[in-house]
């Protein structure tokens, strides 16, 4: 572009071609050898070209909105502030169930505690006692029922009276649900499974589906039962307590306690894995799978009748769970697994010993193939449970405890992946006879101790302290495992919302969009199911949040970063339009200054006139 | 579902993709199919190894939101006593169940099996064949297949979930040379796979399943063999063959990978099926570099369940794993063999081939068992050679007077009943292996005393494939069969006469980016073209779809006996491809499989004297069956053209500098005073002479006479001129001489 901001120097031609003929006209005052070509004009600069140029130039910009509009990759618009402020509300305010108690004065006569029970001071007394308590052990605990219960005492004495607490109605339980008079005949209180099933025929549970639980704690005032008060938990929502001559004013505590720990709390207590571990996948199954260790079996190889325990043992506990989750089981052995940690023989305790500080190296991951279900889907949980049998050059293994103890189970457990357990074969003799070792069958009584100890660390894995998994505590595991799926879907939205604003070239396919949406209202759902006390319902869309939420975070789409990056665009809109932008803008640029020269002349030219006029 | 496994499968895949090739890869292949990434920490965690998997780093931002409670815990309270972390149990158990017995009895039964096998063959070009084989049986149980004793977990999973009646997959490095090492055994005919991976499978499900089922098993299997079988998930991968491949028929999909690398990666999954792995028995041979060092390896599995029982029991399985390998012992005296002694096999031994020696059977096993095979020819030489009684072979073999020396005593002499001929039979030595121990490893060993000659049964036809043609437009692919008996024209159950026939089955898959005309079929017998229905008797095809699906071949061809040499050509144009379906080294070319050529009315079996501990054997009883002699061509690469991969970006920054050039020069146009630049250009005195020369050279153009400009400008601008002329040559010099050096 060649040069030509300078004026013309050429007096034969003082004007620029713009505007020629009316300078003509408008140079009638002063003469035009007056005229400095250098300094001044006749004429006004002409505005064609700086429209002009101007004109590109905001095209330009104008267009650049529409480029930024086309080159945006696409991205689905989710609901970050629904999505956080889910996450934010589970984090805050854990969820809590309704639960409703009810506990009955069995053969309570008015003569014998000394006055007529009255129903509704027991309530308010065992009300207040519950509530010092709950504040006491409790420390908001999420999936427990929290303050929101309710509590009708019925006071049933024999055949004569029957006084209820008048809270029924407000509980919105439907009246037949709940303790009908008389329902309770003569109990045998010596025999526990007898007075299981009767209350449990009594208290009719079918209908403690809606509006929450229902669970009932029976004071049975009779004979037949031990000296002093015993307190037992059925199998059912139930639990009672039986004795002699028992004083209803010393009932109250022990029956809040029972209330508290037990059916809402499960029978845990703190210390016990913490609730969110709740080792169950996201689509509600888990897989069991159990595998036996031999270390070295040139030394000696055992073998276990699975199938049997499977049959027997087994099977009641996954009834049991089945609430929680879809449990099944699957067994192998497996050979030539060294363990990878080192063990020492100890003298004074007769075996090799490892210590809880090896118990992280224990897993051989090299050389366990433990294998992950195939049959299992994507999101199921597998549990490995291992029994581990040493191979002779350390056998018998035991495990020391900090405490300088041998443990007695033998076993430790890793959350959310399972346990292991060392069984050591009785005689740490090598089999040394001819020809290779025979196959050694594990003697049922064996098996059923490994089964126990298994069965324990399940126990601990899925956080219940009690022996045996009853139906209070697997609601009690039910209510966790909808705060856990809750909790998890709220975290993992909180973080997929995070995510997605903290990579704005990131695309977002419609359909991760459409399972954020569907997740957040099957969260939604659950938690207004979990505030009416439907614990299955609310369980289900749970875990149904839970999935959607893993599923979104996991398309594959997120997990591949945008091809379309910042410098792709860079790299192929820069050939055109940084040349082309440098050209517009300088053209606008010296338009511009000359357009602003030219002016000055002009004006200078005309006060130079009005000068001389 | 297959969503749920597409996940396995790629949570799984970065961990074996990204291994590298190192011969101890069991570190990488922990997880195998956790598809849920948490639980792969979780368990590293557990391991106390901290390091976060790299395949999730992306993903730990949740990860630190779901377990950053436990996993602070971890790394904080790790040197502290792990009461936090491992929750230990202390679950009180009566003193009288620790003091009881772990009384044990011996187990007895319908129980899984297994069994070990190993066969070694010297074969005619001084190499040894190696051929593993591991038998591993799950009787049909009520147990609902869920508890296993000896038999792997994970494939018996896999034929539940998939429904698979029949599957086998190999992975193949290297070539099976069958005209040296044989064309008609057995082993050629089951155990010569193409190279990189195959796999085929029936499935037991409704015709409208099967490929949903395939594309899942494909994608297990990739993660459960660390391979990119994943890869045959796409329908252009796979094809189903009517009745050429298998005899049976249905619900068979059949896909290969001719471009698979075959490793130490594939091996050690495939060894975890094996009860014993690799650590005892007869897997114990296996040394990593000498058998990848051979010139064929082939591994394999091959798997059958009777899937005919209804669902509620689950049937038995059957899993056939074999990995044969070809060696090349290097024997002391391998000088010699460019001596003159060329023909002199070489002395081995299995310490000398593989390295290691058998130090006792694998315990599980039931039973393991290594067999020598030899061809009976060479006795016969011997016979001739040495004019003794045939008496016994056997005695003959090792007593010391014949040829060759074993250093061990067989514990069973098993030959090969023929009776129709004397070639190609052979004699089986075995040896138990159980006998031995570590103290007294079993070493087995090879001397040759004379120079032997024999040569392996070839199948009637050699078949091979070539591709005609040159450019990267079009092209012909030809099978060539050449009769392999043409010197001993007389051998083979049929006797040359006008009605004799050789049947041949011919099953190619040609991948969619070769469009095959099958029109253009064309048959050479002995050279000469011939009309197709002579000697076609059946065909069936199915053209290739783009990008949908390969085109397919099956084709029974009925050749004279006496047939020299006949030829299938078939012409092809090249495709294109879309930018984004080139695979990674375009420029490599294209792969096709390898065909299948099958003989229907040949059958490799071994007529074996029957016996107790052959029909115990899983392997000798396998040579018996009567399976169809069958043969694979080679791949064929074909270079396909490909594009220039940053042509996008050039031809972007090209277009977009016209454009711009354009445009630039546009807007000056349009902006340009032309009048006040004349003006100037008249009064300009520092004008160059290059300025002047070039608006003469316009002037020309416009055939306008050229205004001179003022006299004193022109004088001025020589001395500009000249030291003008001096920068512009030193440039130019400095170019040249750049250009000239640097290149």
């Amino acid at each position: 572009m060649a040069e030509i901001a300078e004026s013309p120097s050429t007096t034969e031609h003082p004007l620029g071609t713009v505007g020629a003929s009316r300078s003509k006209a408008s140079s009638s005052a002063l003469r035009e050898s007056d005229v400095d070509p250098k300094t001044m004009r006749t004429t006004t600069p002409g505005l064609k070209r700086l429209f002009l140029t101007f004109s590109v130039l905001l095209s330009f910009l104008l267009g650049f909105p529409f480029l930024w509009k086309t080159v945006e990759i696409y991205r689905s618009p989710l609901p970050f502030g629904d999505m956080d402020a889910l996450s934010k509300q589970i984090e805050s305010s854990p969820l809590q169930f309704p639960c409703h108690f009810q506990s009955v004065f069995l053969n309570f006569d008015s003569r014998s505690s000394g006055g007529i029970l009255d129903p509704r001071e027991l309530r308010s007394s065992i009300l207040s006692e519950m509530t010092k308590l709950t504040s006491q052990t409790l420390e908001r605990q999420c999936g427990s029922c929290g303050e929101n219960f309710t509590l009708s005492v019925v006071v049933d004495s024999g055949d004569r009276a029957c006084r209820q607490s008048d809270e029924r109605h407000g509980n919105g339980l439907t009246p037949n649900c709940s303790y009908k008079c008389g329902a309770l005949g003569a109990l045998n209180l010596g025999d526990g499974e007898a007075v299981d099933e009767a209350l449990r025929s009594a208290l009719d549970e079918s209908c403690s589906d809606y509006g929450g639980k229902l669970y009932t704690v029976v004071v049975v005032n009779g004979d037949g039962a031990g000296e002093g008060p015993k307190a037992l938990v059925g199998k059912h929502r139930h639990g009672w307590i039986s004795g002699r001559e028992l004083d209803a004013e010393a009932m109250i505590g022990r029956m809040a306690e029972m209330f508290v720990k037990i059916f809402m709390n499960g029978g845990r207590e703190d210390g016990a894995i913490h609730g969110e571990f709740m080792p169950v996948g996201a689509d509600g199954r888990v897989v069991l799978s159990f595998s036996l260790l031999n270390a070295n079996p040139d030394d000696w190889f055992y073998d276990w009748d699975f199938q049997k325990l499977d049959d027997t043992l087994l099977n009641p506990v996954i009834e049991a769970l089945k609430p929680i989750a879809n449990i099944s089981v699957e067994s192998q052995v497996l050979y030539h697994t060294p363990k990878s940690s080192f063990s020492y023989w100890d003298e004074s305790l007769g075996s090799y010993i490892f210590s809880t500080k090896d118990l992280p190296f224990f897993v051989n991951s090299n050389e366990w193939h433990l294998d992950t279900s195939v049959a299992a889907g994507g999101r199921t949980k597998i549990l490995q449970f291992v029994v581990y049998v040493p191979s002779a050059n350390e056998c018998p293994l035991s495990l020391q405890l900090p405490s300088g103890e041998i443990s007695k189970t033998n076993g430790f457990i890793s959350p959310m992946w399972g346990g292991v357990m060392v069984w050591n074969p009785q005689s740490c003799i090598k089999y040394s006879g001819s020809g290779p070792p025979a196959r050694l069958l594990m003697h049922p009584d064996d098996l059923h101790r490994i089964f126990e100890v298994l069965m324990g660390q399940l126990r601990q894995l899925f956080g219940l302290k009690s022996d045996s998994i009853y139906v209070g505590a697997a609601d009690v595991l039910s209510r966790q495992h909808t705060c856990f799926n809750l909790h998890s879907s709220g975290t993992t939205l909180g973080s997929l919302s995070r995510l997605v604003q903290s990579l704005p070239r990131m695309i977002i396919k419609d359909e991760i969009g459409k399972q954020v949406k569907f997740s957040l209202e099957a969260a939604q759902l659950a938690q207004t199911n979990a505030s009416v006390g439907l614990y299955e319902a609310s369980a289900a869309s749970s875990r149904q949040a839970r999935s959607l939420a893993e599923d979104a975070f996991f398309h594959p789409s997120i997990m591949s970063v945008s091809y379309f990056s910042f410098e792709h665009c860079f790299a192929v809109y820069s050939p055109f339009f940084l040349p082309v932008s440098l050209h517009v803008l300088l053209a606008a640029l010296r338009e511009w200054r000359r357009y602003k020269q030219e002016k000055a002349k002009y004006v200078r030219w005309k006060v130079k006139q009005v000068k001389a006029a | 579902m297959t969503i749920q496994i597409r996940k396995g499968k790629r949570a799984t895949e970065p961990q074996c993709l990204g291994s590298q090739r190192s011969l101890n890869s069991e570190d990488l292949l922990f997880p195998n199919q956790t598809g849920d990434s948490k639980a792969a920490v979780y368990f590293q965690l557990s391991n106390g190894r901290f390091r976060p998997p790299p395949a999730h780093r992306l993903i730990a931002h949740h990860i630190v939101d779901t377990i950053a409670p436990i996993f602070f815990r971890v790394s904080r309270t790790m040197w502290l006593p792990l009461r936090l972390t491992l929750l230990l149990l202390f679950l009180l158990l009566s003193p009288r169940a620790l003091l009881r017995s772990g009384s044990a009895a011996v187990v007895s039964g319908e129980e899984e099996e297994f069994h070990e096998e190993l066969l070694l063959k010297p074969l005619p070009d001084r190499k040894v064949l190696a051929h593993f084989h591991f038998h591993s049986i799950a009787p049909p149980s009520k147990s609902n297949g869920r508890h296993h004793h000896l038999f792997p977990k994970a494939i018996s999973q896999l034929v539940q979930k998939f429904r698979v009646k029949e599957m086998e997959l190999s992975f193949t490095q290297g070539r099976w040379n069958y005209e040296r090492w044989g064309g008609f055994d057995p082993i050629s005919s089951n155990n010569a796979k193409p190279p990189g991976v195959e796999l085929w499978a029936v499935f037991d499900v409704p015709e409208d399943q099967v490929d949903a089922y395939w594309k899942n098993l494909t994608n297990s299997l990739s993660g459960l063999f660390c391979a990119s079988i994943n890869f045959l998930e796409s329908s252009t991968m796979y094809s189903a063959p009517k009745w050429s491949f298998r005899i049976t028929p249905g619900r068979l999909r059949y896909g290969t990978l001719p471009r698979e690398a075959v490793c130490t990666e594939n091996l050690t999954p495939w060894l975890k099926l094996l009860p014993c792995r690799d650590k005892a028995g007869l897997a114990a041979l296996l040394d990593r570099p000498s058998i990848y060092k051979g010139f064929y390896h082939s591994q394999r599995l091959y798997l059958t369940s009777n899937a005919s029982v209804p669902a509620e029991t689950v049937s038995g399985i059957s899993l056939e794993q074999t990995l044969t390998v070809v060696l090349q012992p290097n024997s002391p005296s391998s000088s010699s063999i460019h001596s003159g002694e060329s023909n002199f096999q070489p002395s081995w031994s299995l310490s000398s081939i593989f390295g290691r020696k058998i130090s006792g059977k694998c315990v599980l096993a039931q039973s393991s068992i290594v067999y020598l095979q030899l061809e009976k020819s060479i006795f016969s030489e011997q016979k001739d050679n040495m004019d003794n009684g045939p008496n016994s072979l056997a005695s003959e073999g090792f007593a010391g007077g014949s040829g060759f020396e074993m250093s061990l005593d067989p514990d069973i002499v098993i030959e090969e009943e023929n009776q129709s001929q004397h070639k190609g039979s052979s004699v089986l030595y075995g040896f138990w292996v159980e006998k031995y121990n570590e103290s007294q490893p079993f070493d087995l060993g090879l001397k040759w005393k004379y120079p032997v000659f024999w040569s392996s049964r070839q199948a009637p036809l050699h078949a091979s494939r070539f591709l005609m043609g040159s450019g990267n437009e079009r092209g012909a692919i030809a099978i060539l069969f050449k009769s392999a008996n043409s010197a001993d024209s007389s051998s083979g159950s049929r006797h040359v006469s006008d009605g004799c026939e050789l049947q041949v089955d011919v099953f190619q898959v040609v991948p969619w980016y070769i469009k095959v005309y099958y029109h253009s079929l064309q048959i050479f017998v002995d050279d000469e073209a011939k009309p197709i229905g002579d000697f076609v008797h059946k065909i069936q095809v199915s053209p290739s779809k783009d990008k949908t699906s390969p085109g397919m071949m099956e084709m029974l061809l009925k050749l004279p006996c006496d047939v020299r040499s006949a030829a299938l050509t078939l012409e092809f144009d090249k495709g294109f491809l879309h930018i984004d379906e080139y695979p990674p080294d375009a420029n490599q070319g294209y792969d096709i499989p390898s065909a299948v050529i099958s003989f229907p009315s040949f059958h490799s079996v071994m007529h074996l004297l029957s016996n107790d501990s052959i029909r115990k054997s899983p392997l000798l009883s396998r040579f018996q069956e009567k399976n169809r002699v069958q043969s694979y061509t080679e791949v064929l690469l074909v270079p396909l053209t490909t594009p220039d991969f940053s042509m996008p970006y050039n031809v972007i920054t090209i277009t977009c500098t016209v454009f711009a050039l354009f445009f630039g020069s546009l807007l000056n146009v349009l902006r340009r005073r032309v009048g006040e630049e004349e003006r100037y250009l008249k009064a300009g005195k520092k004008k160059g002479w290059l300025r002047v020369l070039l608006s003469r050279l316009l002037a020309k153009l416009r055939g306008k006479p050229m205004e001179e400009p003022d006299q004193p400008s022109s004088e001025s601008a020589p001395l500009i001129g000249k030291k003008l002329v001096l920068k512009v040559i030193l440039v130019a010099v400095l170019a040249v001489a750049w250009q000239f050096y640097s290149t």
